[in-house]
């Protein structure tokens, strides 16, 4: 019984990890921007598949295709930002249409480029045991990614804390107007909370793609599934979504462990209802909540 | 000038008295596929539609200048709406009759909108009792879960497992191929643990921890698609749990899944009609691996087999029904029940519900990056490794 709850819980807070990689970038944006990314997914998708090809065809292993994915993310990310910035009214309904369509114009692409197959890593290196004193199972690429992650994530909160640029974010995302008046240029500002964002897509895709399997429809499971974290830990709350998305991982797996794997979804929605329906504004909400 | 319009009309003339007999015979046939190119299901939808494209070249190639067929393929984007909408376009176009579908949560309700309309469609991409239990005159399906389960309890049984764990995707043809499954093993004395999971988990561990830790069982069979398999094998690899075997059903011994996951499958068992590298005996089988090797550059893997025997059996059957003179007044579904062939998949009969009673699958084992046909002892080309785990 220990020993089922234990792994449990050691197997939702890697999950969370991953989660918590993907949901970030999302948060971010909606922080700087009040713009909810529905292509975020296909972008992690899109940096799993550069990882695929860069394996599959030129043999290169998974981390060494970083910056590479980087570069195309990015840009796709820079061209994703060029058209949000095009619209003038009903930013918000009309933000999320448009992303909403980028996805699947995303996803169709990675269809036709590199059909329907699943893909994941051939490297063995990824897939090996790490054992925590005969109890606790993991894969090493779990542990890695989860690691990798957790710094990356500090990194960011560090950046949007102590650094000029990531003071101008949190400006922007608490009044925009006031923000302009004190020098920020929010464009500027925009377009670079956009590719910190695709920087961790990178990441979280990179780390999709050697702990995982990939297949083109990813993208927008992964959409859905940072979207409901984000707005559990209050919208552009990042420290925030660490936290809601390790919640998320161990209440799906622990009704896997005790009640039913076909139920973890249910479980987290059921999670993710009681929280705002206790706490309207997430777990760490508010409106300017963005690096609390 | 006169004697360039000389040698036209010679020309003309001699067409027409050439082709005159011709074109009064020869007949187009449009059939209708509707299949998922793209959403969960392409990767198996595109491979039935490779099977159908097989099918329609090699008709074109028998019946040369007698008669041609045509295929329009419209994509329902793994939707059952969308099945519903793709067909009844079709029909719309004018195909005699429709080749395809996968899922059976998309077949059910797209197979409703073919017989509203009268028109026969015949598929391998659903497997649930559920559609052939409605005993519609139009619905044909050439593998059911009958076969499969036969496939998996044989293989157990040579195996003489005590105690199976079965982990199982919550979808309708996979559960109902689980609890299948489940009584049939029940019924020989073997303890059953059921473990039905979500389609949207990635991570088995959870899972596996409780095979391994509480119900120790001697196999574990799963029941999923491919990227279920793939989670369980890497799960089962990290906890290593005390089994003989791991046993799955389709997508599973296949060519695919021993070059894109060789760490993985090696010692898996799967449903597989056919060996891999594939070998081909008999003249059909040897002419069908020609024409999709020619179409697809790879070697035909089980979709594309049933794709193409289920559009085989339709394109014979909407000729006997044309000669018949039926095609047009709703012959061509007693034209399908009458078939009685040996093809690719073994004998093909429909009964009145328009099932093949005659299905049972084969299974295969990864080995070394080849995959071995061991069940029936009488199709197996090599001896199963057992005990043998995938790790």
């Amino acid at each position: 019984m220990l020993s089922l709850t234990l792994q449990a819980l050691f197997s939702g807070v890697l999950a969370g990890g991953y989660y918590a990689m993907v949901a970030v970038g999302l948060a971010l944006v909606f922080g700087t921007m009040r713009i909810i990314n529905l292509a975020h997914g296909e972008l992690v998708l899109l940096a799993a598949y550069v990882a695929y090809a860069a394996e599959s065809q030129y043999g290169l292993n998974p981390v060494m295709a970083i910056p590479f994915a980087l570069v195309i993310v990015g840009a796709s990310a820079a061209l994703v930002y060029a058209l949000l910035s095009r619209i003038d009214q009903d930013r918000e309904i009309n933000s999320l249409i448009l992303t909403f369509g980028l996805g699947i114009i995303l996803t169709n692409a990675v269809l036709m480029i590199w059909a329907a197959d699943i893909h994941s890593t051939t490297a063995p290196w990824f897939q090996e045991s790490v054992v925590v004193a005969d109890t606790l199972f993991a894969m090493r690429s779990e542990v890695v990614f989860f690691v990798g992650g957790l710094v990356l994530m500090a990194g960011v909160h560090g950046w949007l804390n102590h650094s000029w640029q990531g003071r101008a974010v949190r400006a922007l995302s608490s009044n925009r107007n006031a923000a302009k008046l004190m020098g920020v240029n929010p464009r500027r500002t925009e377009i670079l909370s956009f590719l910190v964002a695709a920087l961790l897509a990178t990441f979280a895709g990179i780390a999709i793609y050697t702990g995982k399997t990939i297949f083109p429809s990813l993208g927008h499971v992964m959409t859905v599934k940072a979207f409901i974290i984000t707005v559990l830990a209050g919208m552009g709350s990042i420290p925030g979504v660490l936290i809601g998305a390790v919640m998320i991982g161990c209440i799906e797996s622990l009704t896997v462990t005790y009640v039913s794997a076909s139920l973890q979804e249910l479980a987290g929605m059921i999670l993710f209802l009681v929280v705002l329906f206790v706490m309207p504004s997430g777990l760490f909400g508010g409106r300017k909540a963005i690096a609390r | 000038m006169v004697r360039m319009t000389g040698l036209m009309t010679a020309a003309i003339a001699l067409t027409l008295a050439l082709g005159a007999p011709i074109a009064a015979d020869a007949k187009d046939y449009l059939l209708g596929s509707q299949l998922p190119l793209s959403g969960n299901l392409a990767r198996v939808g595109q491979g039935m539609s490779e099977g159908i494209a097989v099918a329609v070249d090699l008709a074109n190639r028998q019946y040369a200048g007698k008669h041609s067929f045509k295929v329009t393929t419209i994509d329902d984007e793994t939707s059952p709406a969308k099945g519903v909408a793709a067909v009844e376009k079709l029909i719309a176009q004018g195909a005699v009759a429709l080749t395809g579908g996968y899922g059976s949560n998309i077949i059910g309700p797209a197979s409703e909108a073919a017989q509203k309309a009268g028109v026969v469609y015949i598929t391998s991409g659903g497997v649930t009792p559920d559609l052939t239990g409605r005993s519609y005159k139009t619905f044909f399906r050439i593998n059911n879960t009958e076969g499969y389960a036969k496939a998996m309890i044989g293989l157990l049984g040579d195996m003489q497992v005590k105690k199976v764990s079965v982990v199982y995707l919550n979808k309708e043809a996979t559960s109902n191929l689980a609890k299948q499954v489940q009584a049939d093993l029940s019924a020989k004395g073997v303890t059953v643990g059921m473990h039905e999971f979500d389609g949207a988990t990635s991570d088995f561990k959870p899972l596996l921890n409780k095979v391994k830790l509480q119900d120790r069982p001697d196999a574990i069979a799963m029941v999923g698609y491919e990227n279920d398999y793939v989670g369980v094998l890497r799960a089962a690899k990290v906890l290593k749990p005390d089994v003989k075997a791991v046993v799955g059903v389709w997508s599973l011994a296949t060519a695919q899944m021993a070059k894109e996951f060789p760490d993985l499958m090696e010692n898996v068992f799967g449903t597989s009609m056919l060996p891999y590298p594939v070998e081909f005996t008999q003249p059909e089988a040897i002419e069908f691996s020609k024409s999709y090797s020619r179409l697809f550059n790879k070697e035909p893997d089980y979709l594309g087999q049933f794709g193409y025997v289920q559009t085989k059996l339709l394109i014979e059957a909407v000729l006997r029904a044309d000669e018949a003179g039926t095609l047009d007044k709703g012959g061509l579904a007693d034209e399908l029940r009458k078939t009685d062939a040996q093809t690719l998949i073994g004998r093909v009969t429909f009964d009145e519900k328009g099932d093949n009673p005659n299905f049972s699958h084969r299974m295969g084992q990864h080995q070394q990056g080849k995959v071995v046909l061991v069940w029936p002892r009488d199709a197996a080309n090599g001896a199963m490794n057992f005990p043998a785990r995938p790790w």
